[in-house]
């Protein structure tokens, strides 16, 4: 039945949409091609005929070598239908300036891809999932699954890197843009990375506060809940006045404020410490904001700098090209510790190797020292060369316009999802279990790391995910403030009315997307304890 | 030792949930905390390992006051089991059952032992439940596991709070009479709430009713059914204390040695001489050369046949007789559901060695704590 519709769906499309639109330049607008108007050949007639036989192939009765052949199928139509059209694209553009008017400007013609070939992509997957399905179905092995599913993508990758394809405008574009989307698409991935890291420490620590405390409890969701709904350009411009005051601040004066600052909240909360109970209830809630308003201040300026700062440092580290031999290492180390931990799980090493015990995690440690390094270089490289009191704010990245607004509104906007879900996991652990792992002897740190956060991870994790996802959308807008990222792109398309250049800058977008989703899916399966996974 | 002195919880909002409790569990002792919902037996028992803080008064453990230590390290040594057993559901049972020694940093070799042992002494199978996770377990195996995590380090004291609770009936009188046997080896000293006065009576070496927040009465399980101090009390224990208390007492206490019985190869005048001497119309008859019951005789049928051989009923003896280690609330049982006057006490070996009337049964009821004697003898 799926597989019927796919087969509709990519017929559908070549039969009554242009394939492509032959286009003299960048920003004229095209011829559109219908995929049985490409003249003189009988292929393109076949991929049609191929694309309706996954209607006659649903009514297969034998489950297993119907679910072969939609396979099979669904991976040809994926291919052809990048393939065929590039061909046919080439051949036009041999003989481009015929196709034209007399006077319109030839540059750079170029095959825009059109309706069809969403058409029939689209179809081809729905036939080629459908075939998945029926073979799951028959208990033919994941692996098997996993290998047919991909023949498709990795002959149109494959296709990509041999430059078949290029004929198509958005790779004219890749080729002309490549060396600006690589920095882009890095710049994209530390914004959402930073912000991340960022919200996950005030987000586990608001998530925790609000569990703990039922006076802070609503505060602190209502809070977080306000600020997710303000629209993200608002959030940029507001923060665009007081963060250009700031970047204008020398580093000493605004150091000796904040130390001045800091002493005051720090003294207020240990003289409520100590009166709290002998103070009126009325004043006790209220001199309970009051400290929490002063020393409010300091840690927010301090959160401001460090998230700014951080993300400065994170993008020279991966960036100079100096590093990269200090990067290579942590990222192996990294991947090491990783690996060791999932075969060491599924080997029950823990109790056969009393070494593993031990040492399983020293490459974390490797890494964490390596990351380390690298901050420190970073941070170095930013700041090694200016005199300590010429250094004003702007230095560490703090300024009304560019990232710092960015990757602040960024790190804003990642606390909904993830207060919400660390109030939410911490909330819902049975409190019997608290009690007996307290009833034990566990103190209040160990109940936390050993049992409070091991239980609340998947949720936590799952507002992690929630958290990236949105992240990598929000982090293209932030374009508009200056900030770079993929936005970059698509501003440059959306003014240009180019589709190539939207396309550009969207694509890569999606795949970070998708790809950090899975990581962070295959991170919280191998960090999650079998004894409470989902089944 | 655990000595509660003057201790007094009490609430900001002025509610007393223990109200100056005076207490002394003994060594080796089940102390049993019972009374009816909100009476504060779970709240004296969380102040023990300072889960409550005491407003005044003092708890002392071995003699020393327990707010000298500090909470965590207090914890450790004290083993607490919950009815809701807290498995830590992310770790394996072993690990559960190690927690305790690791927080106290054993070497693992002896964790592992540790656990091993414990696991086996609760009867689950180290090697093929011990790297399952609770929620692989049965509601039975988890209580269990719970069980043994309490005993985790060994600790002289332990505290638990309903730690059957949350099982059906039957597996908790499995439970139950596991968990006394495994007192037998260990030894601790023990305070146990509970909310169900069979268990407090089954479990406890000593029970305290508590009435909210007070002391009500703080008796060995037969003193309290037999000398109810109040009418609170007697409700509480309810009005089958009588057969609860037969409950306490054991057959081998409770039965007469000298029964009216005969052997299978008497002539009938020994049979009638043994009756007559008995002032009995029926005596049991037993094997002349092993001494086995083998049924019993009464004397209209002895009467009408003329041969004991010929008049005697033959009954297996383990569907008449009771054996001696049992209670005398099961010897009530057989004697109510046969209309015998006596009925027939057997050993081991099927031997009739004496019997249990109806009327020594009152006797011992009637007679208030001269059991308490018996009821040191249950076992340890």
């Amino acid at each position: 039945m799926i597989a019927f519709l796919g087969g509709c769906f990519a017929s559908f499309g070549f039969f009554f949409l242009p394939v492509i639109e032959v286009k003299p330049n960048r920003l004229a607008s095209g011829l559109p091609v219908g995929l049985l108007e490409i003249p003189g050949d009988m292929r393109y007639l076949l991929l049609f005929l191929l694309a309706l036989t996954p209607v006659l192939l649903a009514f297969m009765g034998d489950r297993n070598r119907r679910g072969w052949a939609l396979a099979a199928v669904g991976n040809l139509i994926v291919i052809l239908t990048l393939y065929l059209p590039a061909l046919a694209g080439s051949a036009y553009l041999v003989g481009a300036e015929a196709l034209f008017e007399a006077g319109t400007r030839i540059s750079n013609p170029r095959i825009l891809s059109s309706a069809a070939i969403a058409f029939g992509l689209a179809g081809g997957g729905v036939v080629l999932f459908a075939g998945l399905l029926d073979l799951e179905g028959c208990g033919v092995p994941r692996l098997v699954r996993g290998l047919a599913g991909a023949v498709g993508a990795l002959v149109v990758v494959a296709m990509l890197a041999g430059g078949t394809l290029d004929v198509y405008s958005i790779m004219v574009e890749y080729h002309s843009r490549g060396e600006a989307l690589a920095l882009r698409f890095l710049e994209h991935i530390v914004f959402v990375l930073v912000a991340l890291a960022a919200g996950l420490i005030v987000g586990i620590a608001l998530g925790l506060w609000a569990s703990r405390d039922a006076k802070a409890e609503d505060a602190i969701l209502y809070t977080v809940g306000i600020i997710q709904t303000i629209p993200s350009l608002a959030l940029f411009g507001i923060l665009l006045v007081p963060l250009a005051r700031l970047g204008d601040l020398h580093f000493l004066s605004l150091a000796r404020d904040w130390l001045l600052l800091a002493a005051i909240a720090l003294a207020a909360a240990l003289a409520l410490r100590r009166l709290h109970t002998r103070l009126p209830e009325r004043a006790r809630q209220f001199s309970l904001v009051a400290v929490f308003i002063l020393a409010l201040i300091p840690l927010s300026l301090l959160a401001v700098l460090i998230i700014a700062f951080g993300f400065e440092v994170a993008l020279t580290v991966l960036t100079t090209s100096e590093l990269a031999l200090l990067r290579s290492v942590t990222g192996l180390a990294l991947i090491l510790f990783l690996i060791l931990i999932s075969t060491g799980k599924r080997l029950d090493l823990e109790r056969k190797l009393p070494q593993y015990r031990r040492w399983r995690f020293l490459p974390l440690f490797a890494a964490a020292l390596g990351a380390l390094l690298l901050l420190a270089q970073g941070a170095g490289r930013l700041l090694g060369n200016s005199e300590l009191a010429e250094l004003t704010i702007r230095d560490f990245g703090v300024s009304g316009i560019g990232t710092a607004p960015a990757i602040i509104a960024l790190t804003l906007y990642s606390l909904l999802p993830l207060v919400r879900n660390t109030y939410a996991g911490l909330k819902n652990i049975d409190p019997a279990i608290i009690d007996s792992g307290k009833g034990m002897g566990f103190t209040a740190a160990q109940s936390f790391f050993r049992i409070e956060l091991p239980l609340a991870f998947p949720v936590i994790m799952a507002g992690v995910r929630n958290a990236a996802i949105s992240l990598v959308g929000i982090a293209a807008v932030a374009s508009i403030i200056g900030a770079g990222a993929l936005g970059d792109f698509i501003l440059l398309g959306v003014n240009s009315t180019s589709i190539d250049q939207i396309l550009l800058g969207t694509v890569p977008a999606v795949l970070l997307a998708v790809i950090m989703d899975a990581g962070l899916k295959v991170l919280e399966s191998l960090l999650t304890s079998p004894g409470i996974r989902q089944a | 030792m655990i000595e509660f002195k003057d201790v007094i919880k009490e609430y900001p909002n002025g509610f007393r949930a223990v109200d100056n409790l005076n207490l002394t569990v003994r060594d080796g002792e089940i102390c049993v905390l019972i009374g009816p919902s909100g009476c504060g037996k779970t709240t004296a028992l969380r102040m023990v390992n300072r889960l409550i803080d005491v407003t005044r008064g003092e708890i002392l453990i071995n003699g020393q006051p327990n707010d000298e230590f500090e909470p965590e390290v207090l914890r450790r040594q004290i083993g607490y089991a919950i009815q809701q057993i807290g498995l830590l559901p992310h770790m394996t049972i072993r690990d559960n059952v190690a927690i305790v020694p690791r927080l106290l940093d054993w070497d693992e070799e002896r964790v592992r032992q540790r656990v091993d042992l414990l696991l086996d002494m609760v009867g689950i199978d180290p090697g093929i439940q011990g790297d399952k996770y609770p929620r692989q377990l049965s509601g039975g195996q988890q209580q269990r596991v719970g069980v043994a995590r309490a005993l985790g380090a060994d600790p002289p004291i332990m505290l638990m709070d309903e730690p059957f609770g949350a099982v059906d009936p039957i597996t908790r009188a499995i439970l139950q009479e596991e968990f006394l046997q495994i007192q037998q080896e260990v030894g601790k000293t023990i305070i146990f709430v509970t909310h169900d006065i069979d268990e407090a009576i089954y479990m406890g070496d000593r029970i305290a009713l508590l009435r909210a927040g007070r002391l009500v009465q703080y008796d060995t399980p037969d003193d309290l059914l037999a000398l109810p101090r109040d009418d609170f009390v007697r409700e509480f224990v309810g009005t089958d204390r009588s057969l609860k208390r037969l409950h306490l007492i054991s057959v081998r206490d409770s039965m007469m040695n000298n029964v009216p019985c005969c052997d299978d190869d008497a002539t009938l005048q020994e049979v009638t001489a043994c009756l007559d001497r008995h002032h009995s119309d029926s005596a049991f008859v037993v094997d002349a050369g092993n001494g086995k019951l083998l049924g019993w005789v009464e004397r209209p049928a002895l009467v009408e046949y003329g041969s004991l051989s010929e008049a005697m009923h033959h009954a297996p003896a383990a569907s008449i007789a009771v054996p001696e280690d049992a209670t005398a609330r099961e010897a009530l049982s057989v004697l109510l559901s046969h209309s015998f006057d006596l009925t027939p006490v057997i050993d081991a070996e099927g031997v009739l060695t004496g019997g249990v009337s109806i009327q020594r049964l009152q006797d011992l009821v009637e007679e208030p704590g001269i059991h308490a004697a018996m009821q040191r003898e249950r076992g340890r």
